[in-house]
C-alpha cells in the first residue's frame, strides 16, 4: 500500500464541469448510442428461419438477378475508406495552431497600422507592410513544413496497404463461382477454406475442423474453432459466426452472409473508431495556455504606453499606431518556428529508433503520458504460440520462450523427456514450408495450427532436424483430432529395424489422456499410475493451468509383437488397436509469450511513474498469467478474488483498497457504471481488462482520461482503432497492425516493439524539457527587442533598434541557437521522475516568463542601449542630447540638424547613423544571447556541471550566430537592402561585461535553486 | 484531462481570472499573499537598482572618454551636406515658388532668408569674431588663443553677398523675377575641401530643366567661392561663434520663369554623386516665379 499514492492521478475540481455536462449531453448520447454493443440475432435462429429471412437457399444460394437487386441495394462489400480529411484541410490546420493565430491577429494589425498610415498620407517606412508580409510568410512556411512532415509519415503508413482485390467462392443458382469479394451481398452462400480471408460476416452452416484466427478482432491469439452450433448470445462470442476480414486458418466451412460492407462488425468498428474525435495534444493546449500569456502581456503593455503616448500628448491616431507597434513586438516571430524544428528533430530521432510520428506534436505527448492501456496480443506478446512449460518426471520444466533463443534451456538428460519428445515430435501433422533453411527456426511458416505449429518449433529447436526424424519412425496410421474424442493418435514403425514393435503415440486434452493411461514414465522407468501420480499430475494440470497456459497430455504404447506384427493393417475408423492402459509420458503447455524486452520496458515505465494497464479481448487468465510474466501485476500483488481466498472470507467482505491488482472482465465491466469503474481505477494501480470489446476499450480510456490523465493506448487490431484515436496517443504496430489501427494512430512502432515506448516516453519528457529552454531563450530577446520603441516613444530618442533588424534577430540569428537546445541531454535522470501533472508543470509557467522578460531581458535591453549610447556618443550625439531630439532627427526636410559637436548632418547621414545604432543595437542583443543559450542549457544544475561545451550543435549555433552577425554587418550592400552597417569593432565587446553579467547572476540564481529547495529564491526565480 | 480540453466559456474564464486576482481562500492578491509581493517588489527595486546603476557607471565611463571638442569618429560625415534658402519643399525636393503679384506669398521667402541671415549681420559679426582672418588660406590652429580657452573665427558678414545681401534691395529679388537663394555647405569638424591651397571651394550652379528660362546666374560674393580661411571648422566648444561661409547666386527668370536647378559645391574633397544622399556636395531645387 506504500507505493499507493505513487499512482494517484491529478484529479479535478468536481464542481467545474458541472455546468459543461448539460451542454455535452446531446454529444455524449450520440456517441453513447455508438457505444451499444452489436445486437443482432442472425446466429440464434434457425437456419430455416435465416433462409427465409435474406430470401435465399442453403443449398443452391442466392439467384444471381436478386443478388444484383441485393447489391444495388446495400452497395458492394468493402469497407468505406475512413473519410480521409482532404489535403487542403491537413494544410490548412497546420495554419491554424495556438501561435499561428497570434501570428496571423499580428499580421492583421501590421496592416491595420499601414492602412492607418497610409490614409493619413504620410508612408514614411514600410515596415508595417514588411512586418505583416514577413509574419503570414513565417506562418506559411512553418505550415509548409509541418505538413510535409505529416505528408511523409502519411506515406509511411501507407505503403503497408495491400491493394490485391480478395476473391472468394460463392454458390449462386446452385453453382460455384469465384468472384470478387466486394461482389457478395447478403444471402449469399459461401464457401471457405484454410488461408482464406473471410469474405464478409457469415453464419456458418456447416465446417469441417474450420478455425479462424479473430486476433485482430478480439485479441486471442489462438485460432478458433467454428461449427455450425450457437454457443453464446453475444455474436462475438459464438461460434457460428466468421468475421469479415479474419483468416481461415484451417478445414473448410460454408456459411451464408449476415453482413456486408459497413455492417459487418469490422465496419461498425471502423465507423465507431471515425466517429471519436481526435483529442487536443497536451502540447498544443500548454502552447495555447503560453499564446493566453503573451497575448495578456502584450495587450497590458500596449495599452499601458497607449495611455502614457496619449498622456504625453501624442495625437490619438499616432497613439494607436504605438499600440499596434507594441503588440505586434511583443509576437515571438521565430518561436514557431523554433518549436516546428524542435519537434521534428525529435521525430526523426524517434523515427531512427523505428517510432514514427504522425503528428508533430504527438513527439511530446508521450513524455507526459501517466497511463498506457496496452493491448496484450501482439504487444505485449509474441503473437505465436509457444512451449512455455513441461511437466514429466514430477516436475515442471520451463522451456525457453524468448524470441531469439537466448534464454535458459531445461535439463534434457532424462529418459523420460527423450519419449516426450519422440511422442509430440511425431504425433504432429504441422510441417515446416519448403525452402527455408536460412531462417531462424522461430520465424520459420509452418503448415499447421497453432500448438501443432509450437510443438514443431519447439522439438525442432530442442531435438533438431524433425523431418528427418519423422522418416525414420514411418507412420503406419493417423488418426487426426477431433472435438469429440480430444485426442490425436498415430502408429509409427520404430527406428530401430530390429526391433518390430508399433509405437503409438497420443496427445489430447490432458485429463481425457490420463483417463486413457495405466502406467507413467517417472525417469524412463515405468511406473504404474496410482492415486499418488493422479494427484501429482493434477497439482502440475492446474498449475499450468493457472499460468493461462494451454495444456496438452502425451502418452505412447509400444504395440505387442505378436497382436500387432509388420503389416498389420490399422483402421483409423475403427480404430482397431488399443486406445487405453498406454503409458503417461507428460504434459506440455503452451502459452502465446511476453517479447522478450517488454518486463524490462514495464519496469521502466513503472520507475517513471507510467501505470500500465493491460486491456485485451483475451480471456482473463491468459490475460492475467500475460500481465504477472511482463510485471503489469508486480510479484506479491493480490486480487480482491486472492485475497479472500487467501484468509478464507467471502469476496464482499475484502475490503477493496488492499488489493493492489485487479483483474475486470468484459462482463463484469458491462455491469459497472463509469463511477464504479473510476473507483476501480483509482483504487487498483495494476489493472487489467479482458474479454473487453472495442467500445469497451474506449470506455477504460476515457475514464483514465476522467481522473486527470493523459493516457496512451498501444494496440494492432482493428478491435484497437476507436480506442487509439480517443486516447491522447495512440501507438499501433506497424508490422502486425492493422491498417485500421495505424490509420487511427498518432505514433507507429515500425519494430513492433514495446519497449520503443518507453524511449518515445524518454524523448518526450526531454523534448518538453528542452522546449522550456528554448521558449525561455527566445521569449528573452522580446525585451530588448521591445524597450527600444518603448523608449522611442517615450523619451523620443532617434529609434534605436528596426523592425528589420528585429525580423533578423527572430527569424535568422537566432534560430539555429534556440534549435541547439532541443540537442540538450537531459539534467537528471528523467525517467526516474513521475510524469509531470499537467495543471501544474506547464511549458511556460509564470516564473519563467517573469525571470525572462524582467530580468534577463532588462539586463539585455540595458547591455542594448550602453551600446547605442556608446555609439551615438561617439559619433557626435551625446545621450541626453539625443533626448526629444526625434521630430528633428526624423524630419526629411532638415539637412542641417546639429549633433552635440556643432557639425551638421544632412537627414540621410542621420538616417544611416540610425542604421548603425540599429547594428549596435542588434550585436548587443546578438551578444547578450550568446550569454543567453549558455546560461538556458541548466535550468537547476551549474553550466559546468552540464558541461560547458558537451552540446556541440550549440556550440556550433554560436559560431554560426557570431558568423551570421559578422555577415550582416560587414557585407557590402548591407546598408541600403537590410539596414544593418558596417560597425566599429569595440562596439562589439561594449555589451560582453553585461554577458558576463547575465550569465554570473543565473549561475547564482541557480545555485540557490540547488541550494535551498523549497525556499522563497526556488519559488520565485525556478522555472 | 478531458475537461480541461474543453473550451472553457466566457464567463468561467472571467470567473477563473476573478479568482486569480482575489483568491480568498489562500489570500493570494494576484497570485501571491501581499507578503510575497512586498518581498518580491523589494527584490525587483533592488534588482533595477543595481542594473540602473551599471548602466550609470557605463554612460558615465564613456562621457569620461569623449574628447569635448571632437567626436571620436565621423563615419557618416564623409562629405558635407550643401542646402539652399529659402527651404521650402514641395513634394519632394526643394521647391521656391513664389507669385510676385502676391506680396504675401515672395515676402514668405524674404522673410526667411533674412531670418537665415540673422547670425551673418555685419554688426554681430564684427562684435563676435574680431579676427582679421588671411584670405586664401586654411585657418589651422593648434592653440587655443582667443579668449575664453577658444579659437578665433573668421566672420561671414551679410554685405559680402552683394546684390543679394538684402541690403541694396530688402526683397531679395522676390519682387521681380530676380530670386536670390543662399546656398550653404554643412560643417564638419577638421574638414577640409581641397588638399591643397590652391583650388578654393567654389558654388556652381547648372540648370537640369528649363535652360531657356534661366537668362543669367550670378554669383556672390565674386568667384563663388568659399573662402579657405572658414575652414577647418573646430567644434562648437572651441569656436563657438562659427559661421559658415555662404554663397547667394542670383537667377534671372524668363520665359516660362520656372527651372530645376542643381547647385554644387565643386571641390576635390566634396563628393557629389551619393545615390543615397541627394544633399551631399550638391542640392537640387525648383525655381517658380509666377506674375
Amino acid at each position: 500500500m506504500t507505493k499507493k499514492d505513487t499512482y494517484d492521478m491529478f484529479e479535478m475540481d468536481g464542481d467545474m464541469d458541472k455546468k459543461k455536462k448539460k451542454k455535452k449531453m446531446n454529444k455524449k448520447e450520440k456517441l453513447e448510442g455508438m457505444k451499444k454493443e452489436m445486437d443482432i440475432d442472425d446466429h440464434e435462429i434457425t437456419i430455416e428461419e435465416l433462409e427465409l429471412r435474406y430470401n435465399t437457399s442453403v443449398t443452391k444460394g442466392l439467384t444471381s438477378t436478386f443478388a444484383a437487386q441485393v447489391l444495388e441495394r446495400d452497395g458492394p462489400n468493402e469497407l468505406k475508406p475512413p473519410k480521409g480529411t482532404p489535403e487542403y484541410v491537413k494544410f490548412a490546420r497546420q495554419l491554424a495552431g495556438g501561435l499561428q493565430c497570434l501570428m496571423w491577429v499580428a499580421a492583421c494589425i501590421c496592416f491595420i497600422a499601414f492602412g492607418i498610415e497610409l490614409a493619413r498620407g504620410n508612408v514614411t517606412s514600410f515596415d508595417n507592410l514588411y512586418l505583416a508580409i514577413t509574419l503570414i510568410a513565417v506562418v506559411v512556411v512553418t505550415g509548409c513544413f509541418g505538413y510535409y512532415q505529416e505528408f511523409k509519415s502519411t506515406n509511411i503508413i501507407a505503403s503497408f496497404k495491400n491493394l490485391v482485390p480478395q476473391q472468394a467462392i460463392v454458390i449462386r443458382d446452385g453453382q460455384k463461382n469465384q468472384i470478387n469479394a466486394c461482389q457478395l451481398v447478403v444471402g449469399d452462400l459461401v464457401e471457405i477454406k484454410g488461408g482464406d480471408g473471410v469474405p464478409a460476416d457469415i453464419r456458418i452452416i456447416t465446417s469441417q475442423a474450420c478455425k479462424v484466427d479473430n486476433s485482430s478482432l478480439t485479441g486471442e491469439s489462438e485460432p478458433q474453432s467454428r461449427n455450425p452450433e450457437c454457443t453464446h448470445e453475444n455474436p462475438l462470442e459464438t461460434k457460428n459466426i466468421a468475421f469479415f476480414s479474419t483468416t481461415c486458418m484451417e478445414g473448410v466451412a460454408t456459411g451464408m452472409i449476415i453482413s456486408t460492407g459497413d455492417r459487418t462488425i469490422i465496419g461498425r468498428i471502423a465507423t465507431l473508431a471515425s466517429g471519436v474525435g481526435n483529442e487536443k495534444t497536451p502540447i498544443a493546449i500548454e502552447i495555447e495556455h503560453f499564446v493566453d500569456i503573451i497575448a495578456g502581456l502584450a495587450i497590458f503593455f500596449g495599452f499601458t504606453f497607449f495611455v502614457v503616448a496619449m498622456f504625453i500628448g501624442y495625437a490619438f491616431l499616432e497613439a494607436m499606431i504605438f499600440f499596434m507597434a507594441i503588440v505586434v513586438a511583443y509576437v515571438p516571430e521565430g518561436l514557431l518556428a523554433t518549436v516546428t524544428v524542435c519537434l521534428s528533430l525529435t521525430a526523426k530521432r524517434l523515427a531512427r529508433k523505428n517510432c514514427v510520428v504522425k503528428n508533430l506534436e504527438a513527439v511530446e505527448t508521450l513524455g507526459s503520458t501517466s497511463v498506457i492501456c496496452s493491448d496484450k496480443t501482439g504487444t505485449l506478446t509474441q503473437n505465436r504460440m509457444t512451449v512455455a512449460h513441461l511437466w514429466f518426471d514430477n516436475h515442471i520444466h520451463a522451456a525457453d520462450t524468448t524470441e531469439d533463443q537466448s534464454g535458459q534451456s531445461f535439463d534434457q538428460s532424462s529418459e523420460t523427456w527423450r519419449s516426450l519428445a519422440r511422442v509430440a515430435t511425431l504425433c504432429n501433422r504441422a510441417t515446416f514450408r519448403p525452402d527455408q533453411e536460412g531462417v531462424p527456426i522461430p520465424k520459420r511458416l509452418v503448415v499447421g495450427d497453432a500448438s501443432e505449429t509450437a510443438l514443431l518449433k519447439f522439438t525442432e529447436l530442442t531435438v533438431g532436424n524433425i523431418m528427418d526424424y519423422r522418416n525414420r519412425f514411418k507412420k503406419a496410421v493417423e488418426v487426426p483430432f477431433n472435438s469429440t474424442n480430444k485426442f490425436q493418435v498415430s502408429i509409427h514403425e520404430l527406428e530401430d529395424p530390429l526391433d518390430l514393435r508399433y509405437l503409438l503415440v497420443m496427445k489430447g486434452a490432458p485429463e481425457r489422456i490420463l483417463e486413457r493411461c495405466s502406467t507413467i514414465l517417472i525417469k524412463g522407468q515405468e511406473l504404474p499410475l496410482d492415486e499418488q501420480w493422479s494427484e501429482a499430475f493434477q497439482t502440475a494440470y492446474m498449475d499450468l493451468g493457472g499460468l493461462g497456459e494451454r495444456v496438452l497430455g502425451f502418452c505412447h504404447l509400444y504395440l505387442n509383437e505378436k497382436e500387432f506384427p509388420r503389416g498389420s493393417q490399422f483402421d483409423p475408423d475403427e480404430m482397431n488397436f488399443p486406445t487405453s492402459g498406454l503409458c503417461f509420458a507428460g504434459l506440455i503447455s503452451m502459452i502465446d509469450p511476453p517479447r522478450a524486452t517488454v518486463p524490462d520496458a514495464v519496469m521502466k515505465c513503472r520507475t517513471a511513474g507510467i501505470r500500465v494497464v493491460m486491456v485485451t479481448g483475451d480471456h482473463p487468465i491468459t490475460a492475467r498469467a500475460i500481465a504477472a510474466n511482463v510485471g503489469i501485476i508486480s510479484e506479491g500483488s493480490e486480487t480482491v478474488e486472492d485475497i479472500a481466498e487467501r484468509k478464507r472470507i467471502p469476496v464482499e467482505q475484502v475490503n477493496k483498497r488492499d488489493a493492489r491488482a485487479c483483474v475486470i472482465s468484459g462482463g463484469q465491466l458491462k455491469d459497472m457504471s463509469s463511477d464504479e469503474l473510476d473507483d476501480a481505477l483509482r483504487n487498483h494501480p495494476e489493472m487489467v481488462f479482458a474479454r473487453t470489446s472495442p467500445q469497451q476499450k474506449l470506455i477504460i480510456v476515457e475514464s483514465c482520461q476522467r481522473l486527470g490523465s493523459i493516457v496512451a493506448v498501444t494496440g494492432d487490431g482493428v478491435n484497437d482503432s476507436p480506442a487509439l484515436k480517443k486516447a491522447d496517443i495512440g501507438i499501433a504496430m506497424g508490422i502486425a497492425g492493422s491498417d485500421a489501427a495505424k490509420n487511427a494512430a498518432d505514433m507507429i512502432l515500425l519494430d513492433d516493439n514495446f519497449a520503443s515506448i518507453v524511449t518515445g516516453v524518454e524523448q518526450g519528457r526531454l523534448i518538453f524539457d528542452n522546449l522550456k529552454k528554448s521558449i525561455a531563450y527566445t521569449l528573452t530577446k522580446n525585451i530588448p527587442e521591445l524597450t527600444p520603441y518603448l523608449i522611442y516613444i517615450t523619451c523620443s530618442v532617434p529609434l534605436p533598434l528596426g523592425c528589420i533588424t528585429i525580423l533578423f534577430i527572430e527569424l535568422a540569428t537566432d534560430i539555429y541557437p534556440s534549435v541547439s537546445l532541443a540537442y540538450e541531454k537531459a539534467e537528471s535522470d528523467i525517467m526516474h521522475l513521475k510524469p509531470r501533472n499537467p495543471r501544474i508543470h506547464r511549458l511556460v509557467n509564470e516564473a519563467l516568463a517573469v525571470y525572462s522578460y524582467f530580468q534577463i531581458g532588462a539586463i539585455q535591453s540595458f547591455a542594448g542601449f550602453t551600446d547605442y549610447f556608446a555609439a551615438m556618443a561617439q559619433e557626435g550625439w551625446y545621450p541626453l542630447y539625443c533626448i526629444g531630439l526625434r521630430s528633428q532627427w526624423e524630419d526629411v526636410h532638415l539637412q542641417d540638424l546639429q549633433d552635440s559637436y556643432g557639425q551638421e548632418w544632412t537627414f540621410s547621414q542621420r538616417l544611416y547613423q540610425q542604421y548603425t545604432c540599429y547594428t549596435v543595437f542588434f550585436v548587443s542583443i546578438e551578444i547578450c544571447q550568446i550569454s543567453d543559450v549558455l546560461i538556458r542549457k541548466t535550468r537547476r544544475l551549474s553550466v559546468f556541471q552540464q558541461g560547458l561545451f558537451r552540446n556541440k550543435v550549440l556550440v556550433s549555433a554560436i559560431v554560426f550566430q557570431l558568423l551570421l552577425g559578422n555577415l550582416l554587418c560587414y557585407c557590402p550592400g548591407m546598408p541600403n537592402i537590410f539596414n544593418f552597417m558596417p560597425i566599429r569593432v569595440q562596439w562589439w565587446f561594449i555589451p560582453v561585461p553585461y554577458g558576463i553579467l547575465i550569465f554570473v547572476y543565473d549561475e547564482i540564481r541557480k545555485l540557490g535553486v540547488r541550494r535551498y529547495p523549497g525556499s522563497w529564491w526556488d519559488q520565485e526565480l525556478y522555472y | 484531462m478531458a475537461t480541461m480540453k474543453e473550451k472553457r466559456s466566457c464567463g468561467q474564464r472571467c470567473e477563473d481570472f476573478g479568482r486569480f486576482v482575489w483568491n480568498s481562500d489562500e489570500g493570494k492578491f494576484m497570485g501571491r499573499t501581499p507578503e510575497k509581493w512586498v518581498y518580491i517588489s523589494l527584490y525587483y527595486v533592488a534588482f533595477y537598482v543595481v542594473i540602473a546603476g551599471l548602466f550609470s557607471l557605463a554612460i558615465w565611463t564613456l562621457m569620461y572618454t569623449l574628447d569635448p571638442y571632437a567626436p571620436d569618429y565621423q563615419d557618416r560625415l564623409n562629405s558635407p551636406g550643401v542646402m539652399v534658402w529659402p527651404n521650402t519643399y514641395g513634394e519632394e525636393i526643394v521647391e521656391i515658388n513664389y507669385n510676385t503679384s502676391d506680396k504675401a506669398s515672395w515676402m514668405k521667402m524674404t522673410n526667411i532668408l533674412n531670418e537665415f541671415l540673422e547670425p551673418y549681420n555685419d554688426t554681430k559679426q564684427l562684435e563676435c569674431n574680431k579676427y582679421n582672418c588671411t584670405k586664401g588660406k586654411y585657418f589651422i590652429q593648434d592653440t587655443f588663443s582667443a579668449p575664453h580657452h577658444t579659437k578665433w573665427a573668421c566672420p561671414f558678414m551679410q554685405s559680402m553677398l552683394g546684390a543679394c545681401s538684402g541690403f541694396d534691395d530688402p526683397t531679395f529679388g522676390y519682387n521681380c523675377s530676380m530670386p536670390c537663394v543662399v546656398i550653404k555647405m554643412n560643417r564638419i569638424i577638421n574638414f577640409l575641401p581641397t588638399n591643397n591651397t590652391d583650388h578654393v571651394p567654389y558654388v556652381n550652379c547648372t540648370v537640369l530643366e528649363g535652360q531657356n528660362n534661366v537668362d543669367k546666374i550670378e554669383y556672390f560674393p565674386e568667384c563663388a567661392a568659399m573662402d579657405l580661411s572658414y575652414f577647418p571648422y573646430y567644434g562648437k566648444l572651441a569656436q563657438p561663434t562659427y559661421v559658415n561661409p555662404l554663397v547667394a547666386v542670383r537667377f534671372r527668370l524668363v520665359g516660362e520663369k520656372q527651372a530645376k536647378i542643381q547647385c554644387r559645391v565643386v571641390s576635390k574633397k566634396i563628393s557629389y554623386e551619393n545615390f543615397y544622399d541627394p544633399y551631399e556636395g550638391k542640392v537640387i531645387f525648383q525655381l517658380k516665379a509666377v506674375k
